[in-house]
């Protein structure tokens, strides 16, 4: 009997070994695949329950925090203390609708995974509570932030407000908004409730539309064709005298692009400027530019390319290259005055305005200051580095006169604040239904040394009021101005 | 075999082997009250307020244990007890994770366990005399068994009918049956084995024993069998088979028996596919669970998911996410326990097996009783293959049969049989390690050594 009795020890061991080899199936082989199985929620629950750092403003309010929590599948939940504020940049980290904006862009960071170069598991029996998390603190600022939303009011729009000398966004604000709150709710049930209203909302309040929505840049757009002008030397401040016409009309159509309010308007760059003359842009961009250096000029300033800013999903904004390969001058024309099949997030509108205020340059927009460990020690720093530079420093600081005469005696007039030097220009975009967006774009600062670029776009507002760039939007950057000049940067 | 005796010493009466034991299971208290603290802090970061009465417990009832082995089996296996408690204060910890509200009744299962670990070894003097009662164990084991069919007191949890509720306690006799049937085996093949081994009849182109020696066996078989199916608790069918054919193999050293066993396992398995719908389920779902991942295969699929999650080294103890599902804490146990400590631990909980497996192994070896041969085998390959059957099923090695992880699993009744089976294994280990007395009670017992 005792030969067969070590055959059996031997049979079950061969039973052991084979569950032996199962496991590595499962646990080394395919557990990549198991892993990101599309029914496994595993992994996405545990990473929903780990510690996870701070997001900061650079004044120091906290705008993300976990907080141990007794929930049915959770242990923490993800806080929003300034709710509504800054639900666009700080995104939502949510178990049903996954992670935006910081959140997900320095997810790895907050989670702790960048720099602890994943503590392997073993050690992590030792030590069950992993605290080694980070802390984002961003470039924007509570004050400005908050300026930004009071000024807006409960109008649609954006507010965007950057360091042109770094790319460092100040403020970053749109309205219709959310509550983050509670869309990462540790309740799934509330997540979903608040996920489906959100969607049903009007104005797309989970959309960050500061710089992931296009509208019609209007004359907002005058400065690009301006700029292109400058660069290409087909414009100078003297030359082209433009003609005093009530409207051009391009080759090719009966269809005249008309003035503003129907008005007569030419002379010089800087006088077609500071009225936002129609005829004459028009008349720049369709024949003293053309369709070839139209098209590159408006790459080189941003249009048409992917924004390297650092949160997940910027939207392009678009100028028509097909014009290049098939002319169509009624459209050049059009696209020359921001219409037609322009398009631009708030976001690029004040790169433009950034581009005249740092000599030329455009640096490349970022939110993140710096990441800072559980024990405050800085983990690492965002360095400013320059994206695009689609003007010279001269012809830079041509445009950058120009603006400045756009608020001095031009349709920015009443933007001033004194002993600040302030450039804009505005912009009210048809949108040929009655309503038009409203726009407001510069840069301010000290005499000499613009510290401050920005866009202010108000949507939706009727023909009928009056409304313009200068009348609507106008105010409520100076508002934010006000607030922001002040401050010691 | 007395040149053989004479040359065996008595063991010293310091008991070495209980020392052993006592260390063993002194680490055994430490590896789990260090397993339950960081069980704890994963959880909520909060040292376990009641760790000191826990750890106070536990080392109680073990030395409680040791102290028993030290008076009546002193010279019984060390191991045994220690990986007995090492995989039940594990399963403790992993089961108090997974719901705290199970906590309570698993450690005082745990200490109602250890007890009939105590009374056996207290009151089973020698294991051979057991052999007086096989057809006692028989109905008792049959009786067991169909215990749960009974209308007042039988219980149907998830399509099984395999408790019994008596009063505030509920237990499955299907566990408590698997000892007795072990016991009832073991004591008729002590006497039938060599006439079984005898090929005396002709069947077609085989010879086969005569039937007459082969019919009670084969009876008990067979009824068990078909209650179990009726109950719809395969694992314990597959279990059974396998115990039953083991036995009657290694007692009749006969291969043709596997072989027939094989075939009639194959003929079966056939039957039971094409006539039962839950056997059709079993197997649909270990051919392709993705054919319903959140339906019928959900707990198997997500059985998987946590191993996976677990990876080599595993996600720590009590990181694991909450993902609920049933029988998680009972036949699924060793999938959490594969993600809490990856394929290192998981390996480490098969390797306790195999050395309990080859403890138990090595006392059937050494006995010099046939009785104590077989018993030892029996209750082996019981603790042995159902460990292997439930952990095939949960890994998707073969179909899912629900069962216990012996000692692993909540479950008050398999706790206690199998501490039974510790107590058992340990009495005949402390005998075979006794010098064979010649005239003594030992050769009552017709007794032959295979040559």
């Amino acid at each position: 009997m005792n030969r067969q009795i070590r055959r059996l020890g031997v049979a079950i061991l061969v039973c052991y070994l084979a569950l032996f080899l199962q496991l590595n199936r499962i646990q080394v082989l395919d557990a990549a695949d198991l892993n990101n199985n599309p029914y496994n929620s595993r992994r996405a629950q545990r990473e929903y329950n780990r510690p996870r750092g701070q997001i900061l403003t650079s004044d120091g309010a906290v705008l993300a925090r976990s907080e141990p929590f007794d929930g049915e599948f959770f242990t923490r939940r993800r806080v929003y203390p300034e709710n509504q504020l800054f639900a666009h940049i700080t995104g939502f980290f949510s178990f049903n609708y996954g992670l935006t904006g910081v959140e997900r862009q320095y997810d790895e960071d907050l989670s702790g995974q960048s720099f602890s170069v994943q503590v392997n598991s073993l050690q992590d029996i030792l030590i069950a509570n992993r605290e080694n998390v980070g802390n984002v603190t961003l470039t924007l600022r509570k004050d400005l932030q908050a300026a930004a939303r009071d000024a807006l009011g409960n109008q649609q729009g954006s507010v965007v407000l950057l360091d042109p000398r770094t790319g460092e966004i100040l403020a970053l604000w749109s309205w219709p908004s959310f509550d983050p709150n509670l869309l990462s709710s540790a309740d799934r049930k509330e997540a979903q409730t608040a996920w489906a209203l959100a969607n049903l909302a009007e104005g797309k309040p989970l959309l960050a539309h500061a710089y992931r929505e296009r509208y019609f840049p209007g004359s907002t757009f005058k400065l690009v064709t301006a700029g292109i002008g400058l660069q290409t030397g087909k414009v100078t401040r003297d030359n082209p005298v433009y003609d005093q016409r009530q409207s051009y009309l391009p080759p090719q159509t009966t269809k005249a692009i008309a003035n503003f309010g129907g008005e007569t308007c030419g002379g010089t760059l800087f006088q077609v400027l500071a009225v936002s003359c129609n005829s004459a842009f028009a008349e720049m961009g369709q024949s003293t530019i053309g369709a070839v250096d139209m098209v590159a000029g408006a790459r080189s300033f941003g249009f048409e390319q992917d924004v390297p800013i650092d949160l997940p999903d910027a939207a392009r904004s678009t100028f028509p290259g097909d014009l290049v390969d098939t002319p169509n001058p009624p459209k050049l024309a059009q696209a020359s005055i921001g219409q037609n099949d322009v398009a631009a997030t708030p976001l690029q509108i004040a790169l433009v305005s950034a581009a005249v205020a740092n000599h030329g340059r455009i640096m490349k927009p970022h939110v993140l200051r710096e990441v800072r460990t559980s024990e405050g020690k800085v983990a690492r720093t965002y360095t400013p580095e320059q994206w695009l530079a689609p003007l010279s420093e001269e012809h830079a600081a041509t445009l950058h006169d120009a603006m400045l005469g756009v608020v001095e005696n031009g349709t920015a007039f009443g933007l001033g604040i004194p002993g600040y030097e302030i450039g804009a220009k505005t912009g009210t975009a048809q949108l040929g239904n009655g309503l038009v967006h409203t726009w407001m774009t510069g840069f301010a600062g000290p005499p000499g040394d613009p510290q401050l670029a920005f866009a202010v776009v108000v949507l939706n507002q009727r023909v009928a009021d009056d409304a313009t760039g200068g009348k609507v939007a106008g105010p409520i950057a100076r508002r934010v101005l006000q607030t922001a000049l002040p401050l010691k940067r | 075999m007395a040149a053989r005796a004479a040359r065996r010493p008595r063991l010293a009466p310091a008991a070495p082997r209980r020392n052993t034991e006592l260390g063993l299971l002194v680490m055994v208290v430490l590896i789990t009250a260090g397993a339950y603290v960081l069980a704890s802090l994963g959880q909520d970061a909060n040292m376990p307020p009641n760790i000191g009465p826990f750890l106070l417990v536990l080392l109680a009832l073990l030395l409680l244990a040791n102290l028993v082995t030290r008076r009546v089996v002193p010279d019984a296996d060390p191991m045994l007890l220690p990986l007995a408690g090492l995989l039940n204060g594990l399963g403790y910890v992993l089961i108090t994770r997974l719901d705290e509200r199970l906590a309570g009744k698993q450690s005082a299962w745990s200490a109602i366990g250890i007890g009939a670990f105590i009374v056996t070894l207290v009151v089973v003097k020698r294991a051979r005399d057991l052999a007086a009662y096989r057809y006692l164990w028989m109905l008792a084991g049959l009786g067991l068994l169909v215990l749960p069919m009974l209308p007042a007191i039988g219980v149907e949890r998830g399509g099984s009918r395999i408790w019994v509720k008596a009063g505030p306690i509920e237990f499955q006799p299907g566990e408590f049956a698997k000892v007795a049937l072990a016991l009832f085996f073991a004591g008729y093949l002590l006497d039938k084995r060599e006439l079984l081994a005898m090929r005396t009849r002709r069947l077609g182109p085989v010879m086969i024993p005569d039937p007459k020696h082969f019919a009670p066996i084969l009876l008990a078989w067979g009824a068990s069998l078909l209650v179990m199916i009726r109950q719809r608790d395969l694992g314990s069918s597959l279990l059974f088979f396998t115990l039953f054919l083991v036995m009657l193999w290694v007692a009749t050293e006969r291969p043709s028996y596997l072989v027939i066993g094989t075939g009639l396992f194959a003929g079966g398995a056939t039957f039971a596919y094409r006539a039962f719908d839950h056997v059709q389920k079993r197997v649909d779902i270990w051919r392709d669970p993705w054919q319903d991942p959140l339906g019928d295969s959900y707990q198997i699929v997500q059985a998987a998911f946590a191993m996976a999650d677990g990876g080599i080294a595993g996600t720590g103890l009590g990181s694991s996410g909450r993902i609920d599902f049933p029988a998680k804490e009972s036949d699924f146990i060793f999938a959490f326990l594969a993600q809490d400590l990856g394929l290192v631990g998981a390996t480490a909980i098969i390797v306790a097996f195999a050395l309990i497996v080859g403890a138990g192994l090595r006392i059937a070896v050494r006995s010099e009783h046939t009785f104590d041969k077989l018993l030892a085998t029996g209750l082996t390959a019981l603790v042995g293959f159902q460990a292997f059957i439930i952990v095939a099923g949960v890994t998707r090695l073969l179909p899912l049969t629900g069962i216990t992880l012996p000692f692993v699993s909540y479950g008050g009744s398999s706790l206690v049989a199998n501490y039974v089976i510790i107590a058992l294994l340990l009495r005949i280990s402390h005998e075979a390690s006794q010098p064979v007395v010649r005239g003594g009670r030992a050769t009552v017992v017709a007794e032959r050594v295979p040559a």
